[in-house]
């Protein structure tokens, strides 16, 4: 099982593609400015890796194996993702678990992420205060590890 | 022995040529010497054809010996003056001189010790009549003394003022004279990369207290309606955007001259509101501008809120405030200027020194350059508005990094409640005063609970934006610890005692309003508070009396001191980075700059000079003041000062070093014309219009004639922001289309009509860009980006790899003009005055037409034949008659004052300039930031098919090749 910390995590950087539904469907985008806030961030471990969809599929990959294989050597990884980079994460984790041809096995965690939106009034003066509001997104919390033989 | 002298014979020996008998015999006599010399050295030199007849018989010794007397004198005469300078060491040859000899002299050779010991001599009592003067009544250990240094510090300042951390930065930064401050620009030891990394995942430290603080104290309608006609809502939320009105939220504006927008920009400044004090109508509003930016903006204010009338600041006399001083710990203001001459300070050190003990007042606090009977405030007769200058009266800090609030809640701990005794007594310090009210011990209490939420924060970008804290706090002094540790956020311990619902609203919804009061704002506590503090002295004295060392100082009545937090948004446009290099500002009153420098500084954070505020901006990717506003006056004084110092630099190189520009096909390596730019497109693009004026519409004609009328506006910074969305979504490639449906609509499509009622409205316009190299490349200062053709970018296409076109190098016309011109003066020389100057006469008459005519020529031929190849251009480019510019003040690869047409100087049309050029850190590729001109740009989208929009020409001012960036808009 992961530890309880990881289930609350929330992934990073993976922001920019995590939300495909914006609220251009109820406000009218003339005027209000939608601002993404980064979601939360939380102190990251060696073995945390957080998928996002910037970077290069297969660099993540190595990333991975190379904390399973290397000098690090570590027993277990957490991959973490959020939003759309949920899919590469479970994909990440499948082919590292194909890869060790069964030494490795998977655990994995689901949670909601709270995030927030900033909406900046196009014009200040008349439309009042910048409205702030929360919304979920999923995340995935897999845990990658050697079973204890 | 004989020989060798007869070598060295110096050739300033000569021989009378005389036609006597007499003469010609010892003459022949020396021939005959001199033969023999030469057999004998086994080498033969001149005389060779001679026939050797005319060996004499016979010698008379006293001629002979008359004619060597001579040669010997001149000889004696030549070995004992020295060659190079009259010191000894010229004597001796270069391999054999030593650096030490000059103080040892037993290095030198015995023969020439003697003269080296006398010149030593003589320079030692050189060297002690020059230094007595200056220590004939003070010894080191006198000059040193706090208060002698502290006015020689003084002296030191009173042209360029020194902020209060000027010591510590003299120490580690190489400092700048800038804006009438002493600036640190970059540490000492090597920090690019560190100071970056600090930004990035650590945390910065700058003093910012340069910025000039301006006040406005009045109603908040009169404010608003006056600085209503500085702003414009078009370009952004203006002083009266709602968040920042309430005292909540820092904002940031751009202000221009009095109803000129979007003509004669200012420069940007921030602005924060007082929030809404209960006792007084009247509201408060800080503008904060650099120090550049003061001089056109204060006349503005003043012309703006009809205040005219100064205020005269009431001199108090020196010493009476001392004998006040002596009588009540707690004097009222003094004037913030106490430099006194040397002359009284003696006088007072013998009458009254238990008062300097008590009163250390000589140290300059705030603006000491400035003198007692300046203005520094302003009153309007007609309104109730107050201006004042607030300059150097409040130390402000900027932290930026997302570590930036854990070092603040390190070094900040909340302001303790007094004790009981004090409760009843009159108290001359702030605090203890305060404390007997409810209202501000329970707003205390609130911000004490709001500190502590931000320890429960990871990052500072998780807050909201531009949000204000007002807080008490202990003097940092009392609890500062030996041991120097980095600030990390330790959540798992804080956690427990956070409330997590707390947290969220926290997160949410930022500082409420009323937490946003502080007493900072008030001018008699700011002075009671920087009077007040406990010197240094009395501190140690307190730490040495302390039972336990190490441990925390009780709080004495006068260790409180109201601050204020500013959040500072970090990258909030464009879609990579977002929240990069937020970070929190610190609001001091003056005279409290070290005593929370050093605590900062002790948490591990990196500080920086003004060379990271730059790169701060340029990963921002925002202009940066004054470096980036080529439209405002601070930013063309910059401009013209920066062209100077880089063209005194390229001269100081030497002559072979130097880069030929021409031959580059750069116009103008240190400077940007903007104006000739846009003036060139906008040419250009009359001549194509004129050419198919089918396509456009009467009515759009009619536009473009009517504002044709005022075209001798100059050019402005396109800051609409409506308008930068618009072409934003315009540059994009339409490959990357995934969420562009819903980012675009509202925005028409990219068409002729589109851009040609955006020329008509903006024609005169540049705009901020921000340029990433695709491939290989690193963009350097004024950077030249061009608009490709389609050759290069179907090229593009088939090879994705492709590093770029290059430009032909061009012909030096300047240099054979020099070398022509040089070589006619020389072989000229017996040439009248007169006609040398009739010939630059009539060249001088006849460059204006010629530039014309040239102007016009290629610019027809490229905008015709753009999209086929180049060189064409080219070879019509070199000028023909600069005979002209071939004066003495021309510097050799540089243009002079006439340029051609910039635009299509080169194969690739020009656009745009960079102004901020460099390898990225954050991308990892090289990343540049500039200004393009508007119809240039529409041009070259029009041009681009949709999957390469937004694709320019990137290349440097010393290089040919041209490199693929790619071009982004951000809003």
């Amino acid at each position: 099982m992961a530890e309880p910390r990881s289930q609350v995590s929330a992934s990073q950087k993976s922001l920019g593609f995590s939300s495909s539904e914006g609220p251009a469907t109820e406000m009218d985008p003339v005027e209000y400015t939608l601002r993404k806030r980064l979601p939360r961030k939380l102190p990251k471990r060696r073995n945390d890796v957080y998928i996002n969809m910037k970077t290069d599929f297969k660099a993540q990959l190595a990333r991975c194996q190379k904390l399973l294989d290397g000098g690090a050597g570590h027993r277990e990884i957490c991959i973490h993702g959020l939003g759309l980079a949920i899919n590469r994460a479970i994909n990440i984790a499948l082919q590292l678990q194909a890869f060790s041809q069964g030494a490795l096995q998977l655990a994995a965690n689901t949670s909601t992420v709270e995030l927030i939106d900033d909406l900046e009034p196009e014009d200040p003066d008349e439309a009042g205060e910048p409205l702030t509001r929360t919304r979920n997104n999923s995340a995935i919390h897999i845990k990658v590890f050697y079973p204890n033989a | 022995m004989r020989n060798k002298k007869m070598r060295n014979q110096p050739t300033n020996v000569t021989f009378s040529q005389g036609r006597d008998g007499k003469g010609r015999s010892s003459d022949s006599q020396q021939q005959q010497q001199h033969h023999m010399m030469e057999h004998r050295s086994g080498c033969m030199r001149g005389n060779q054809d001679k026939p050797e007849e005319a060996l004499p018989k016979y010698i008379t010794a006293s001629l002979f010996a008359k004619a060597r007397a001579a040669e010997v004198n001149a000889m004696l005469k030549a070995v004992t003056k020295t060659t190079s300078s009259s010191h000894v060491f010229g004597a001796l040859p270069k391999h054999m001189r030593r650096r030490a000899m000059s103080h040892n002299t037993k290095r030198l050779p015995c023969r020439l010790r003697e003269m080296a010991q006398r010149l030593l001599e003589k320079s030692h009592q050189a060297g002690k009549n020059v230094k007595k003067e200056q220590s004939k009544t003070k010894s080191r250990r006198a000059r040193r003394r706090h208060g002698c240094l502290l006015l020689e510090f003084n002296r030191r300042q009173r042209k360029n003022k020194w902020l209060e951390t000027h010591i510590w930065h003299a120490k580690r930064f190489h400092m700048l004279k800038k804006w009438g401050y002493c600036l640190g620009d970059k540490p000492t030891y090597k920090c690019y990369r560190a100071s970056y990394r600090a930004m990035d995942s650590g945390c910065l430290l700058q003093d910012l207290s340069y910025y000039c603080c301006l006040e406005l104290h009045g109603p908040e309608e009169q404010l608003l309606n006056a600085l209503s006609r500085l702003t414009s809502k078009d370009a952004g939320p203006t002083f009266a955007a709602v968040s920042c009105l309430s005292g909540k939220k820092e904002g940031n504006v751009m202000l221009y001259k009095a109803d000129q927008y979007p003509h004669q920009p200012l420069g940007p400044v921030s602005f924060l509101w007082r929030p809404c004090c209960s006792t007084s109508p009247d509201r408060q509003l800080w503008i904060w501008a650099h120090p550049s930016l003061k001089q056109d903006l204060l006349p503005e204010l003043q012309a703006v809120c009809q205040c005219f009338e100064a205020i005269t600041p009431a001199v108090v006399e020196v010493v009476p405030s001392q004998n006040l001083a002596k009588e009540n710990p707690a004097p009222p203001a003094t004037s913030d200027t106490t430099y006194k001459p040397q002359g009284t300070l003696k006088r007072k050190r013998k009458l009254a020194s238990d008062i300097q003990k008590e009163y250390p007042a000589k140290k300059i606090v705030g603006d000491g350059t400035r003198s007692l009977t300046t203005p520094v405030s302003w009153r309007s007769c007609k309104t109730s508005v107050v201006i004042s200058d607030l300059t150097m009266e409040i130390v402000r800090y900027r932290l930026i990094g997302p570590l930036s609030h854990s070092v603040l809640t390190e070094i900040l701990v909340p302001a303790t409640d007094c004790e009981n005794d004090t409760k009843t007594t009159l108290s001359p310090f702030w605090w203890p005063e305060e404390c007997k009210k409810e209202e501000s011990m329970s707003l205390h209490r609130q911000q004490t609970e709001i500190l502590q939420l931000l320890r429960g924060v990871y990052s500072t970008t998780e807050l909201p934006a531009g949000c204000v804290l007002g807080l008490t706090v202990d003097d940092p002094r009392l609890f500062l610890s030996a041991k120097k540790g980095k600030a990390m956020p330790n959540l798992y311990q804080i956690q427990v005692g956070v409330n997590e619902e707390q947290r969220k609203n926290f997160i949410l919804g930022g500082v409420p309003s009323a937490c946003a009061q502080s007493a900072l704002w008030e001018k008699s506590v700011r002075e009671n508070v920087t009077n007040n503090k406990i010197s240094e002295q009395d501190l140690n004295r307190m730490k040495r009396e302390l039972l336990v060392p190490g441990s925390r100082l009780p709080t004495p009545a006068q260790g409180r001191v109201p601050i204020l937090l500013v959040n500072r948004a970090g990258k909030q446009l464009g879609e990579e980075r977002i929240g990069w290099g937020s970070g929190w500002d610190l609001l001091l009153p003056k005279g409290w700059g070290m005593a929370f420098w050093i605590p900062l500084v002790y948490c591990g954070v990196r500080v920086g000079g003004l060379q990271m505020s730059l790169k701060h901006s340029q990963y921002r990717c925002v202009p940066h003041f004054p470096h980036d506003y080529p439209d405002c006056p601070a930013g063309v004084r910059f401009q013209e000062q920066q062209e100077i110092e880089l063209l005194e630099k390229f001269k100081r190189y030497p002559p072979s070093k130097r880069t030929n520009y021409i031959k580059y096909g750069c116009l103008a390596p240190f400077r940007c014309p903007w104006q000739q730019l846009v003036e060139e497109w906008e040419e250009k693009l009359k001549h194509v219009d004129m050419q198919n004026t089918t396509t456009i519409s009467m009515k759009d004609a009619t536009l473009l004639s009517g504002d044709g009328l005022n075209s001798a506006s100059a050019f402005s910074v396109l800051r609409s922001r409506k308008v930068l969305r618009q072409l934003s979504v315009w540059c994009r490639p339409s490959s990357n289309t995934r969420r562009a449906p819903s980012s675009c609509c509202g925005v028409p499509p990219l068409s002729t009509e589109a851009t040609i009622s955006l020329q008509a409205q903006w024609k005169r316009c540049i705009l901020w860009v921000r340029v990433r190299v695709l491939g290989k490349g690193q963009p350097a200062l004024h950077a030249m980006l061009c608009m490709p053709t389609a050759k290069d970018l179907q090229q593009l296409r088939d090879d994705p790899q492709w590093c770029g076109p290059t430009e032909l190098q061009h012909t030096d016309h300047l240099k054979d003009q020099l070398k022509k011109r040089g070589k006619k003066d020389q072989t000229a020389l017996c040439c009248s005055n007169l006609k040398k100057q009739e010939e630059c006469n009539f060249s001088e008459s006849v460059e204006p037409s010629s530039g014309l005519k040239m102007g016009k020529n290629p610019d027809l031929v490229s905008v015709n034949q753009n999209t086929e190849s180049g060189p064409s251009v080219i070879l019509q480019d070199p000028l023909p008659d600069v005979k002209s510019h071939s004066n003495s003040t021309s510097v050799q690869g540089l243009w002079t004052e006439q340029l051609p047409n910039i635009s299509s100087h080169c194969t690739r049309m020009t656009i745009g300039w960079v102004m901020q050029g460099d390898f990225s850190l954050a991308t990892g590729t090289g990343e540049a930031l500039g200004f393009i001109s508007l119809l240039g740009f529409l041009q070259t989208l029009l041009i681009q098919s949709a999957d390469q929009r937004g694709i320019v020409l990137l290349r440097n001012p010393t290089s040919l090749q041209y490199r693929f960036a790619r071009l982004h808009i951000e809003t």
